[in-house]
């Protein structure tokens, strides 16, 4: 899976640091999702997808295997 | 506040636990392999659990949370491994101790086995997993 965070974290200023702070979670967290290592839950997903005002299908790209 | 007084609690055990290992190191007398390597193990879980404590109070003093969904989820997933490690050391542990020494384990070592051995493949697992990321 991959994600468009790290771009649209670019686009709106934000750090790591200042995204997990808006949605609740560690730093790492963050680094894990941008780099695929973690699947987020739904929610949290949500929420990032709230803070960088767009949709989770927007932000998440799923490859079929 | 919820994260804190875990904090709080997770200093205050560990600290109970250092003064405990002393008192116990200071009246043994005569030390042998396998109380320092208790000992030993005992000394790495109380670190490795000031590691965890120190990491979590990094981030509450820089405004995140101490532990998310990933951190807890990782917490879950060491447990089942320290769970597994436990069962197994039970039976293994005197086993082993029958095949290459020759003699049968005491109850209470291998409660100390199991106590020993499940925490150790709780806190590599939770550190290893800490740092990989993948929870899935």
């Amino acid at each position: 899976m991959k994600t468009r965070i790290k771009e649209l974290r670019a686009r709106y200023n934000l750090t790591q640091e200042d995204l997990a702070k808006k949605v609740g979670a560690r730093r790492e967290t963050i680094l894990f999702i941008e780099k695929g290592r973690y699947n987020p839950s739904l929610k949290l997903a949500h929420d990032i997808a709230k803070a960088l005002q767009t949709t989770i299908d927007d932000l998440f790209i799923f490859e079929d295997d | 506040m919820k994260d804190k007084i875990g904090i709080y609690l997770g200093i205050g055990i560990a600290i109970v636990v250092i003064v405990t290992l002393s008192l116990y190191a200071m009246n043994i007398g005569t030390i042998e392999v396998d109380e320092i390597v208790s000992l030993g193990i005992a000394l790495i879980l109380v670190f490795s659990a000031f590691y965890i404590l120190w990491d979590r109070i990094k981030n509450v003093q820089r405004g995140l949370p101490a532990k998310d969904e990933r951190v807890t989820m990782t917490g879950y997933k060491a447990g089942y491994y320290g769970f597994i490690a436990a069962i197994w050391s039970s039976v293994g542990g005197p086993l082993l101790s029958d095949i290459f020494f020759g003699h049968e384990l005491e109850g209470n070592y291998v409660t100390a086995i199991v106590v020993l051995v499940s925490g150790l493949v709780f806190i590599a697992s939770y550190l290893y997993l800490t740092q990989k990321g993948d929870t899935v």
